[in-house]
């Protein structure tokens, strides 16, 4: 197993073009369901759909509201909700067969690489990617910051020299490693599970029924932490902003 | 390959991840969040009103208790009444047929008084008479010659002394 990753150019700087298109593909599934789910709304008579989305906001505002006062983090509601289904159905991604059965590169379409993005025997979480997780994760900062500001202006600055101005260091580094401990725990979740998937399927014997046992487990589990780790981050997301919204409260 | 290389494809997706919270925004969460707010409303009005209702009923309940006492007492007080009345009639009436007895009584007394009277008158008249019937008769009887001639000296001796 030895992918190269395939780059696109912009300006002289490059692009992971398989994480840019299934970070596509992953935001179309999430469109189609939002737009079935909102398809025909109706708060008296709710579709299955619609249900399943009513379903996923109560599950985010629990969090919301364990955490911090409601009405603080409401604003909030919109982007918690599509940031744990877009992690979710991009840790999903890569457990699903590559179901273009690599006719790509049977017909030698060659436009943007397609070929090389769409080989293998699965697709790819763009979760699997350190840029992805990294972005998620400054935007969870970015948010926090903002949300800090909007709840406590200019004030919200004055807790990094709390109790004591020496103490500057920890605070920056406390908030430097929050988006770095967040990006790369779910990058390397589910990075570690794809290559591992890789490797099963590489596994000598995986041809005869018995021999895709291995791979049941680890996809199923798969799943498991994929859910999981949609979860985690969406929670410390809130937390952070929680504490930012808290602070200098007490 | 180094599975960490980090490159343009941060902000790129930075930018596919806001593009997509944006665009659900729009197109998904705010209508959606729109009709659950809605329920929300529409059951805590159902509530309200439920309770509302409730009181409602709890008062007009009340009020027809209420009134149902005020009927009973002033049926009770209605019969009260209609008792008191019918036996101040009755006394009435009663008082009226003793007074009306007492003056036929009277008059009747008064009658009976005149008849005794007017009996007793009859019975003086006709005892006069009969006496003087019976003077008469004795005078005839009495009356003979012997006595004349002195009777009739006495007469006129009388007659004699009259002043004329």
């Amino acid at each position: 197993m030895h992918e190269e990753t395939v780059l696109w150019h912009v300006f002289g700087m490059s692009l992971n073009a398989k994480t840019l298109v299934m970070t596509w593909i992953v935001m179309g599934i999430i469109l189609i369901i939002a737009l079935l789910g909102v398809r025909k709304l109706s708060s008296k008579t709710p579709g299955k759909m619609q249900n399943f989305l009513e379903w996923v906001f109560d599950f985010v505002s629990k969090l919301i509201s364990d955490n911090m006062s409601y009405e603080k983090g409401r604003p909030l509601l919109a982007y918690l909700v599509t940031l744990i289904m877009f992690v979710f159905f991009s840790n999903m991604l890569g457990l699903v067969p590559n179901l273009t059965f690599n006719l790509f590169e049977h017909f030698h379409v060659e436009f943007a690489e397609l070929n090389k993005i769409f080989e293998g025997p699965s697709l790819m979480s763009p979760t699997a990617d350190i840029n992805t997780t990294l972005a998620l994760a400054l935007l969870t900062i970015t948010l926090v910051i903002a949300m800090g500001v909007k709840h406590h202006g200019g004030r919200y600055f004055h807790h990094f020299l709390e109790p004591n101005p020496a103490f500057l260091l920890i605070h920056v580094i406390d908030m430097a490693s929050k988006p770095m401990t967040l990006g790369f725990r779910l990058f390397g979740n589910i990075f570690a599970g794809e290559v591992l998937l890789k490797v099963i399927l590489m596994l000598p014997g995986i041809w005869v029924l018995p021999g895709i046992i291995p791979d049941v487990i680890w996809l199923g589990f798969s799943i498991f932490v994929g859910a999981i780790q949609s979860f985690v981050f969406t929670v410390l997301t809130t937390a952070y902003v929680a504490q930012a919204v808290a602070a200098g409260d007490h | 390959m180094n599975p960490i290389a980090i490159n343009l494809t941060l902000p790129a997706q930075v930018i596919s991840f806001l593009l997509l919270v944006f665009i659900l925004s729009k197109v998904a969460w705010k209508p959606l969040m729109k009709i659950m707010e809605d329920r929300r409303q529409f059951i805590a009005d159902s509530l309200a009103q439920a309770e509302r209702e409730r009181e409602q009923a709890e008062q007009l309940k009340r009020e027809y208790q209420e009134e149902m006492r005020k009927a009973r007492q002033e049926a009770q007080e209605v019969i009260a009444k209609a008792t008191k009345l019918s036996e101040e009639r009755a006394n009435e009436i009663l008082a009226k047929a003793r007074e009306e007895a007492e003056k036929l009584k009277q008059s009747a007394l008064v009658d009976i008084e005149r008849e005794r009277d007017r009996a007793i008158a009859d019975v003086q008249a006709q005892v006069s008479a009969m006496s003087v019937a019976v003077a008469e008769k004795i005078i005839r009887q009495k009356l003979d010659l012997r006595g004349q001639e002195q009777l009739i000296e006495q007469f006129i001796q009388e007659v004699g002394d009259m002043p004329c």
